[in-house]
C-alpha cells in the first residue's frame, strides 16, 4: 500500500515535472506533428522512379511498339516490366509497382480495341502520375507516327496493302486502386504514430535518467527508503501517460488534416490504438531504461540511442512500405519491434483491425517486452 | 568473551559494541572493508559515535570517508564487517536504517523542475511522514522559497534546501557530506548554526568535511581518515595537544584574528543569496 502511494507520489511529481519542460513537450507533441504534415505534404515518395508492370495481351506489333517505346523513352524515370496480368496485379497490390498498364488483346489491331486501361496506386500518386504521363507521351508519338505514314500498324509486319484504317493508341483509361485508405497519408500517420511512441520512450528516458544519475538525483533517492521498483514505475507511467496524449494529438491531426480516420472512427478502433501506444509505449520505455544503464553519461547516451532507434526507424516501414526494401533487409526489419507496432497501429487505423487480426504483430510485441524486460532488469543502475 | 558472539552483533565489537550496550553509543562499525577492483576504498574502519554528538571524518579526497559514510547509510553493502545504526543491523536491513536517518550528499541534487513544497511532500511521502514544509522551509531560512522550482536556487540555498529535505522525518542521525563545500564564509557560518541548532535538538550529526577550522568549531570528536584507515580519533583539542606535545610548533606566528575574521566584520553575517 504504502508502495503504491509513493509510486502514485512520484508519477505526479514526474509529471509536473514533465509539462513544465516546454522543451520537452515540444519535441513529443509538436516535431512528430511537423514531421507528419511535412511527409504528408511532401508526399515523401515522389523523390524515387516510378515502377510500371505491364500485362501484353496483344503480343503485337502495336504493343510490341508501345513496351519498347516505352522503355526506350523513360530516360531512366521509370522501370518498366511485363508480366502476367494476375502477378502484375499483385504486385500493385503490394505496392511494388506504382501504375499497371493493361494492353488488350488485339491491341491496335484492325477493328481493334484502342483502349490501354491504366491502374495507378494513390500511396504514390507522384509516381503513379509520372508513370501516366510517360504513356500518354508514347501513346501520343505512336498515334501522329501512324497518321503520317497513313501505315497500319507500326512495324513492316503490318498486314501489307489492306486498307484499313489506322489504328489508334489515343485512349487511357486510368483506374486507381482502391480508395482513401490507401492514399501515403493514410500509410504514413499510423506510422507516425509508432515512431512517436518509439521515441518518446527511447529517448525521453534515456536523457531524463542519464541526466538524473549525473545530477546525482538517483544517488539522493537511492540514500531515502524507496524501491527502485517505485521509481521505476512512476518514470513508466508518466511517459505511458504522455504517449496516449501524443498519439491521440497525431490522430487528430492526420484526421483533421489528411482525412486519415481510424478504422471507422469507432471507439473500438480509437480504444485499440490507445492500448497499443501503452503497449508500446511500456516496450520502449523499458527499452530506455536499459540503455540508460549501459549509456551512463550524456556523450555515450546519444550514440548509443540513435545506433538502437535510426535502423528501426528507417526500416520498419514508418515512411515507406518495406517492399520497397530488398528482400534480405526485410527478412530482418520485420522483426524489429517498431515494424510489429507500427504494422499493428497501421492495420487498425487503415483496414479497422481488431484484436484477433493483429495476433501477429501482439506476439511479436510481447516476445520483444521480454527481452528488453530482462535487459533494462540486468543494466539498470542507480549510479 | 564469554558472549562475544551473542546478540545483534556477529562479529564482536569491541569498544563500540561495549558502547551500544552501554547505551550511549548511536553508531557502531566495526571493521568496515569495501574494495573497488584493486583499489581498496575502506580498509578496516571501526568507531563508535554517542548519542547527541556531532563528530566529524577528515581526510583528503580519496581517502575513505565517502564510502565509509554511505556504508553507514545503507547505501552502500560493506565487503566485510558489519555496523549497527540506532540498533539496526545496517547490512541485514538497509532499508530500515534509511527510514530512520537523514542525509545530506555532496552533490545536492533534486529534481529540478519541483517546487521546494512539492519536493518536501514527496519527501515526507516517500517516509510515510507528515512534515510540515513551511516549518522545514523556516527551519533552513527558504520560508520565502517554496514556490521557488529547486533549480532557480543558489548553490547555498541547494544546500540548505537538502537539510530541510533530510530532516523530513526527524531522523535521530544526520549524515551531512561536505555540508559546507562551495559556500562563501556568510552562508558556511549559517550553515554552522543549523548544525548547532541540530545537536541543540538532541540530533546525532556525522559530517565529512575538508575544512579543519569547521571541524574545530562544530566536532565534538574527529576522526583522521587516511588510506581508508583511521589514523587518529579524538576531541579536535586533544589532537592538538597531542602533536604539541611531540614538540611540533608552527612556523606562522599565531594572531589573535584570522583574515576570516577580517572578511567577516567588513562584510557581515547576513547571508547574501537572494
Amino acid at each position: 500500500m504504502a508502495g503504491m502511494r509513493i509510486s502514485l507520489s512520484l508519477t505526479v511529481a514526474s509529471l509536473k515535472m514533465y509539462f513544465r519542460n516546454r522543451q520537452a513537450i515540444f519535441f513529443a507533441l509538436f516535431v512528430p506533428m511537423l514531421v507528419m504534415v511535412i511527409f504528408g505534404l511532401l508526399n515523401f515518395d515522389q523523390f524515387s522512379n516510378a515502377e510500371i508492370g505491364i500485362v501484353d495481351h496483344a503480343k503485337n506489333e502495336s504493343s510490341g511498339a508501345v513496351i519498347s517505346s516505352l522503355i526506350a523513352r523513360n530516360d531512366g524515370l521509370a522501370t518498366v516490366e511485363v508480366g502476367s496480368e494476375a502477378f502484375e496485379m499483385a504486385r500493385l497490390e503490394d505496392g511494388e509497382i506504382d501504375a499497371l498498364f493493361i494492353l488488350p488483346d488485339g491491341f491496335g489491331e484492325p477493328g481493334g480495341p484502342v483502349t490501354v486501361s491504366a491502374i495507378t496506386d494513390e500511396r504514390s500518386p507522384q509516381r503513379a502520375a509520372l508513370a501516366m504521363t510517360l504513356m500518354g507521351q508514347v501513346l501520343g508519338i505512336l498515334e501522329r507516327g501512324t497518321l503520317q505514314s497513313g501505315n497500319p500498324g507500326t512495324g513492316t509486319g503490318a498486314a501489307g496493302g489492306v486498307a484499313d484504317p489506322a489504328p489508334h493508341f489515343g485512349t487511357l483509361i486510368q483506374t486507381t486502386l482502391d480508395g482513401d485508405d490507401r492514399s501515403y497519408t493514410a500509410f504514413l500517420v499510423p506510422g507516425i504514430v509508432a515512431l512517436s511512441i518509439m521515441q518518446l520512450g527511447i529517448f525521453g528516458v534515456v536523457f531524463a535518467l542519464v541526466q538524473l544519475r549525473q545530477q546525482g538525483v538517483l544517488r539522493r533517492l537511492k540514500a531515502a527508503p524507496i524501491n527502485p521498483a517505485h521509481f521505476l514505475f512512476a518514470q513508466i507511467t508518466t511517459r505511458l501517460a504522455v504517449s496516449v496524449l501524443q498519439t491521440l494529438v497525431l490522430l487528430l491531426v492526420g484526421l483533421v488534416l489528411f482525412d486519415v480516420a481510424v478504422g471507422n472512427n469507432d471507439l473500438a478502433s480509437w480504444m485499440l490504438v490507445i492500448v497499443l501506444a501503452i503497449l508500446g509505449g511500456a516496450l520502449f520505455v523499458t527499452m530506455g531504461l536499459a540503455i540508460s544503464g549501459v549509456a551512463r553519461t550524456e556523450e555515450v547516451a546519444a550514440p548509443v540511442t540513435n545506433l538502437v532507434s535510426m535502423p528501426m526507424m528507417f526500416l520498419s516501414g514508418v515512411f515507406f512500405p518495406l517492399d520497397a526494401l530488398p528482400g534480405v533487409v526485410t527478412s530482418v526489419t520485420q522483426f524489429l519491434p517498431l515494424t510489429y507496432l507500427a504494422d499493428a497501429i497501421r492495420a487498425v487505423v487503415t483496414d479497422g483491425a481488431g484484436v484477433t487480426d493483429i495476433g501477429t504483430e501482439l506476439a511479436g510485441l510481447a516476445a520483444w517486452a521480454v527481452i528488453v524486460f530482462a535487459a533494462a532488469a540486468r543494466f539498470f543502475r542507480w549510479e | 568473551m564469554t558472549d562475544a558472539t551473542a546478540g545483534p552483533f556477529p562479529h564482536g565489537l569491541d569498544d563500540a559494541r561495549d558502547a551500544v550496550l552501554a547505551g550511549t553509543a548511536i553508531i557502531a562499525a566495526h571493521d568496515l572493508r569495501k574494495q573497488y577492483g584493486d583499489t581498496v576504498a575502506v580498509d578496516g574502519i571501526s568507531f563508535s559515535v554517542t548519542q547527541g554528538e556531532v563528530f566529524g571524518m577528515l581526510g583528503p579526497n580519496g581517502a575513505g570517508k565517502t564510502t565509509t559514510v554511505e556504508m553507514l547509510e545503507g547505501m552502500r553493502e560493506p565487503d566485510s564487517g558489519s555496523a549497527v545504526v540506532a540498533g539496526i543491523d545496517v547490512v541485514k536491513d538497509p532499508m530500515a536504517v534509511k527510514r530512520i536517518i537523514g542525509v545530506q550528499l555532496q552533490s545536492n541534487a533534486f529534481f529540478d523542475r519541483l517546487k521546494l513544497t512539492e519536493l518536501l511532500n514527496l519527501f515526507a511521502r516517500i517516509y510515510g511522514t507528515k512534515a510540515s514544509p513551511t516549518q522545514l522551509l523556516e527551519r533552513v531560512d527558504l520560508a520565502e522559497k517554496g514556490g521557488s522550482l529547486f533549480k532557480t536556487l543558489s548553490g547555498g540555498q541547494k544546500q540548505r534546501f537538502s537539510i530541510a529535505a533530510a530532516l523530513v522525518n526527524d531522523p535521530v542521525v544526520m549524515f551531512l557530506d561536505e555540508p559546507s563545500t562551495g559556500l562563501d564564509p556568510q552562508a558556511r557560518r549559517n550553515m554552522w548554526d543549523l548544525v548547532r541548532g541540530l545537536k541543540a535538538d538532541g540530533k546525532t550529526v556525522v559530517l565529512t568535511t575538508h575544512y579543519m577550522e569547521e571541524a574545530e568549531e562544530l566536532c565534538d570528536r574527529v576522526a583522521v581518515v587516511d588510506q581508508g584507515r583511521i589514523v587518529a580519533l579524538d576531541s579536535p583539542g586533544a589532537l592538538i595537544d597531542q602533536l604539541l606535545e611531540t614538540g611540533f610548533r608552527n612556523e606562522r606566528p599565531t594572531r589573535e584574528a584570522t583574515l576570516e575574521d577580517v572578511f567577516i566584520n567588513m562584510t557581515g553575517r547576513a547571508l547574501r543569496d537572494e
